[in-house]
């Protein structure tokens, strides 16, 4: 297939999402969407798979002009497309989705579902180890984008659209990706891969188009484009300095001690957990997801009641069982998911950035006070668009999760707590924010920083404890040397430091 | 159709305004069913015009039915400014009508000028029990409210309905079961010289007052971020239970008033069946405002005007008065046309 597309714009309001943009994408081969967030990379495949409609341009597949109004004149044409925000039901099982995906299965199925054989083997030949009888709540983030590829495929695409894969994915299950995205490719299939991820362009891609600010600045052949000139081109002429952390003082007093910290939450728990962290001090925690990280993000900010221990903040209990100060203005937070764990949707990014601190506002709050304060808050951290009165909802996720970083770092806590804080930001907005964290530490705040990326861990932090089935599996400092232990550690295996 | 003509014919209606569109819609289904039914349209919207607003008496009723409505409606719509469904102001109007009475009835021998106040504030809290009580089993238990609170409905009008039968059945009503008649000293002042008592402006001015708390006022912002994400919420260290406590007790408080006010100033004693529908038409009508305040004021008085008409169509027209009821659908149908028509989800 070859498709065209051709001066396509789209406006929202104000923002021109998608400016006059001309690009081409053949048959048996990747191409690599790059750009930041915000840069209309999403936008333009939602206008091709008809989520939206284009305010301009024509859209061309096979020479022949093609309106397409709805997803399903795109699958009509030919378009598959796996969204970042999963459409899989969790409730039913694996077998049951595929089925309810797939064209022939009759409008009234009765228990036929359960048995359904409809629409089964695309999964089946991509990942025949996904469980076809298991409910998609107990799949991993992977398998569940394995099936959700699995449903494109049924439509039998020509044109396959796959919107940032790789952000929610493990080491092992990016490289599976990698290679079933070239398999594609061998067969015929045209793939367009949004993604700000420059492995991701090395290991697949065939052509780059890098987008900026709702138009293509550049594209052309993936082998002339080295990281450095994907980085230039994607940020333009931005200042890319590498964040760093000062280097520790070895007398620097101890700010917070998380002292033997027991609580539980959905699905997992901690025990036990005793770490200290000195002023100024950046501590990485490290592990497999799904062994506590999350139930000990919120123990330490004070959302969770621990069952056992404390958390004590500049010799001050703050949270134990059944006590809880308020975290304002002491502990910044940034939880994971923070569409669900962070922002209002519906309400304005002005309210949005008072939350952790509503109670020290005026009974009457003065709203065009708290839209300037916001203003400046938006400016400085780069959420685009930068408009206070505007629902955090319809921030791109790169954004809300920049949002929530103006919220939290912008005081000067005694400790912060960041789960995954640059999921989803791109490599500029990681920097920034990452800038931030550490200015935050130099500034002397304790930061435990929770991330699965064990290569940002190692670079930026000064210690490394490795959390294992709610547990301390270790600390080391964070030093490439270690990086044997750790991954022992990770896996389980405690004995591995002494071999 | 083609998605410009839609958005042009969106466009030119924007400026009208959805009360006007939803006025012109209604009209036409009223009319389209006064046909179906095999009645003149014109003439049929005319008897229901001139029922509920033809003359002072017939405003004067339309205004009796507006009150509780108008009470039930916020009722419902603060438990919904952090996210919770009640359907309980029917019975909460109940409860404020019981413990209202039962303050009434202690004190009778001697009725003196405390009997009103003191009347007003035990219907009150009787209608803020009853909707605590719903708010505990949420907030401890996770009962959900709109089951509990559709059941405590029966409890309470059932519970009225003992009480006059028994306890409190008056002496002197020869087997008609009410309680006494209740003295003056209890009643609402009446307005300009009709049935109308000054629940309705109460009403009014509460739904101002919680209008401007609710959109002003940091507790306002603090219930919309509750209603928005429970969750961040709680990151934020926000207490969901004592909010949504807190407006279940207000909302309670409103619809017992509704009771009290309703049983003393209009029905003069305490009976069966006297809160006539008035908390599910609440329910409707905060649906319709979306929980606004001040919206709420006007479409409380539009649905007690409809309801009111039901009798002048009995009379005049010789049709049921339930003819009201359906008209009272089609209200409700139209403003949902309307809505979904302008909300639609713009494709792009």
């Amino acid at each position: 297939m070859h498709l065209q597309l051709r001066s396509i714009a789209k406006r929202f309001g104000a923002i021109l999402a998608v400016d006059g943009v001309d690009l081409d994408v053949d048959g048996g081969e990747v191409l690599a969407l790059l750009g930041e967030n915000g840069a209309g990379k999403s936008t333009l495949m939602k206008l091709l798979y008809g989520v939206h409609r284009p305010d301009a341009g024509q859209v061309t597949i096979d020479g022949r002009a093609t309106r397409i109004d709805s997803p399903r004149d795109a699958m009509a044409s030919g378009i598959g497309m796996v969204f970042q925000q999963f459409s899989v039901i969790p409730a039913l099982t694996v077998r049951e989705n595929l089925a309810l995906a797939h064209a022939s299965t009759p409008w009234f199925t009765g228990r036929g579902a359960r048995r359904a054989t409809a629409g089964l083997a695309p999964l089946a030949a991509i990942a025949p180890d996904v469980p076809m009888d298991a409910r998609v709540s107990s799949l991993s983030v992977g398998q569940m984008q394995l099936v959700e590829l699995a449903k494109a495929l049924q439509q039998d695409p020509r044109l396959l659209i796959l919107d940032e894969p790789t952000a929610v994915l493990g080491d092992d299950e990016v490289r599976r990706l990698w290679s079933l995205i070239r398999g594609f490719a061998t067969r015929g299939l045209a793939v367009v891969l949004i993604t700000h991820k420059l492995a991701d362009v090395a290991a697949c891609a065939d052509r780059v188009a890098v987008m900026r600010r709702g138009r293509v600045v550049a594209s052309g052949a993936a082998r002339d484009f080295d990281a450095t000139r994907l980085l230039r081109t994607m940020v333009g002429e931005r200042d890319l300095a590498a964040p760093s952390t000062a280097p520790l003082p070895a007398d620097a007093p101890t700010r917070v001690w998380i002292r033997g910290l027991s609580a539980r939450g959905p699905g997992s728990r901690i025990d036990g957990v005793d770490l200290r962290i000195a002023r100024g001090e950046v501590l990485g925690i490290a592990g497999v997801s799904g062994h506590g990280q999350d139930v000990l993000a919120d123990a330490c900010a004070g959302v969770l009641s621990p069952d056992a221990g404390e958390v004590i903040v500049d010799g001050e209990t703050l949270f134990a069982p059944r006590q809880r100060a308020p975290r304002a203005g002491r502990v910044a937070y940034i939880p994971e998911q923070p569409i669900r764990n962070a922002v209002a949707p519906d309400l304005p990014l002005a309210l949005n950035l008072h939350l952790d601190r509503l109670h020290t506002l005026p009974a009457i709050p003065d709203r065009r006070r708290m839209e300037a304060d916001a203003r400046a808050l938006l400016t400085r951290f780069d959420v685009r668009p930068a408009d206070p009165t505007m629902a955090a909802g319809r921030l791109s996720g790169g954004n809300l999760q920049k949002l929530v970083a103006a919220r939290e770092l912008c005081g000067a806590p005694a400790l912060v707590v960041a789960s995954h804080p640059t999921m989803g930001l791109d490599l500029a907005a990681s920097a920034f924010l990452y800038h931030q964290l550490f200015a935050l530490a130099q500034a002397g705040s304790a930061v435990l920083w929770i991330s699965e990326d064990l290569d940002d861990l190692l670079h930026h932090a000064h210690r490394i404890a490795v959390l294992h089935r709610g547990r301390i599996a270790g600390v080391v400092p964070a030093d490439q040397r270690h990086r044997q232990t750790i991954g022992a550690w990770m896996t389980g295996h405690a004995d591995a430091e002494a071999a | 159709m083609s998605g410009g003509t839609v958005d042009r014919a969106r466009a030119m209606a924007a400026p009208l305004g959805r009360p006007a569109l939803a006025a012109a819609a209604f009209v036409v289904l009223a009319a389209a069913f006064f046909a179906v039914i095999g009645r003149n349209p014109l003439s049929m919207i005319g008897v229901v015009l001139e029922a509920a607003a033809g003359d002072s008496y017939a405003i004067g009723e339309s205004l009796v039915r507006a009150t509780p409505i108008l009470l039930c409606a916020l009722a419902t719509a603060l438990p919904a400014r952090v996210g919770l469904i009640s359907v309980g102001a029917e019975g909460q109007f109940y409860a404020g009508a019981i413990a209202g009475t039962g303050t009434v009835l202690s004190m009778l021998p001697t009725p003196g000028w405390t009997m009103l106040p003191l009347m007003l504030v035990t219907g009150a809290l009787g209608g803020m029990a009853l909707s605590l009580l719903a708010g505990l089993l949420r907030t401890g238990l996770q009962v959900n409210e709109t089951i509990s609170t559709l059941l405590t409905n029966y409890v309470a009008a059932l519970l009225v309905t003992w009480l006059v039968y028994g306890p409190w059945k008056s002496p002197a009503s020869q087997g008609w079961p009410a309680t006494v008649e209740f003295p003056a000293a209890a009643k609402l002042p009446a307005l300009f010289d009709s049935r109308v008592h000054a629940g309705l402006l109460i009403g009014i001015a509460l739904a101002v007052v919680l209008h401007l708390v609710l959109t002003r006022s940091r507790w306002g912002l603090v219930l919309d971020v509750l209603r928005s994400n429970p969750r961040a919420g709680l990151v934020a260290g926000l207490d969901f239970r004592r909010n949504a406590l807190i407006v279940m007790a207000l909302g309670g408080a409103l619809a017992g008033l509704a009771g009290i006010a309703e049983t003393a100033s209009i029905q003069g004693r305490l009976q069966s069946d006297i809160a006539g529908g008035a908390g599910f038409s609440g329910f409707l009508v905060a649906w319709l405002a979306r929980n606004h305040c001040l919206r709420i004021i006007p479409l409380s008085l539009l649905v007690g005007a409809l309801l009111a008409s039901g009798d002048g169509l009995q009379m005049f027209a010789q049709v049921p008065s339930s003819v009201t009821l359906v008209i009272q659908g089609l209200l409700f149908v139209a403003v949902l046309l309307v809505n979904g028509w302008l909300d639609r989800k713009r494709p792009g």
